[in-house]
């Protein structure tokens, strides 16, 4: 590759980090003391994670290069039924972070025949926060907090089927969006 | 400190997986499945870095007290709408969630409207849409979030007949 393509590929990958770094440039010049604490927080916050990053990049090169379609597809993809779904919301509600650490991972399982809804149910899973559960408890009220989880793991649940649904039938009718 | 432990047992997990295959003598996939993991790690960081980066600065710009106090202006179903926007816009780890819930409770906000701006605060981010789209595609992008965005509004209904 050219020079000038490389950079024009890098530009193009990273527009909107680039455009995130611009805008940390003009609030540092804008008010210094409030910007610095944000950056450390951002540093702070990437040092709390760089476990489940880690962790997340090696999960992913191996399910890509190692695991076989037909393994995935076994647990979580067709014909898994409510057990993949279940499989699916168990995972993320145990896991820590944000869901989006984790976009990489779930693009290969979806490459790799894991289901829409599936994928979908643990993304939305995800709010439960399971080891966070106790701390919730202390601050909002177990009635609160028990209403709270038993209503997204419903949702992960109901609102994967339909996006499932919906993607599918788009799909048919070749809708561009 | 959750979050040091789930990683701590994640990435224990994932380095018995790779030992593994060097146990079964597969060198090529061990080198496949590193190589493609460095360029994983490497891509994620950065993208994920810039989104801490935003949501560092959004949390000391706009201070928790003044979003509790923005919030407590509305009330019945406005307050639901008003909740799960600030709660899209505002993000970071749900457990900083959490104690601003507590504030909106204790100054007498609704159920309804604390519900809906927990909701939306762990589960739609518009700082995190771009990386969904690039990942996960335009059309789960927008189809996921739409509706997550009418089930906030039912649950949080739900949430006030309940409680």
């Amino acid at each position: 590759m050219k020079k000038e393509n490389i950079i024009k590929s890098i530009l193009k990958e990273y527009a909107l980090e680039i455009i995130i770094c611009l805008i940390a440039i003009i609030l540092i010049i804008f008010n210094p003391n409030k910007a610095y604490f944000g950056i450390k927080q951002a540093i702070e916050n990437f040092k709390n994670l760089i476990l489940v990053i880690i962790a997340v990049a090696l999960l992913t090169g191996f399910i890509s290069e190692v695991v076989s379609k037909e393994t995935i597809k076994k647990f979580i993809g067709k014909g898994s039924g409510f057990k993949g779904v279940l499989i699916g919301a168990i995972f993320g509600s145990l896991m820590v972070g944000p869901a989006y650490v984790f976009f990489p991972f779930f693009k290969e399982m979806i490459n790799k025949g894991a289901k829409i809804n599936v994928i979908v149910t643990s993304i939305t899973s995800w709010a439960i926060k399971a080891p966070w559960i106790p701390f919730a408890v202390v601050l909002l009220g177990l009635k609160f907090v028990i209403f709270y989880n038993l209503l997204i793991l419903l949702f992960a649940i109901i609102s994967g089927y339909i996006v499932e649904y919906i993607l599918v039938s788009l799909e048919k009718q070749k809708v561009k969006l | 400190m959750q979050n040091l432990i789930t990683g701590l047992i994640l990435l224990a997990f994932v380095v018995i997986l790779y030992l593994f295959l060097l146990t079964k003598k597969d060198y090529k996939k061990f080198q496949k499945g590193v190589k493609k993991s460095l360029k994983i790690l490497i891509q994620n960081s950065i993208r994920l870095f810039a989104i801490f980066l935003i949501i560092g600065l959004l949390q000391n710009f706009l201070s928790k007290e003044a979003v509790g106090k923005f919030l407590l202006n509305f009330k019945g179903f406005i307050g639901i709408i008003a909740g799960e926007f600030v709660g899209s816009i505002m993000m970071g780890p749900a457990a900083s969630g959490y104690p601003i819930a507590k504030y909106l409770f204790d100054n007498g906000a609704t159920v309804s409207l604390v519900s809906a701006f927990l909701l939306s605060w762990v589960m739609i981010g518009f700082i995190s849409m771009p990386l969904e789209y690039k990942d996960l595609g335009k059309k789960f992008m927008l189809v996921r979030n739409i509706l997550t965005l009418i089930g906030i509004i039912i649950m949080s209904l739900i949430m006030e007949a309940l409680i």
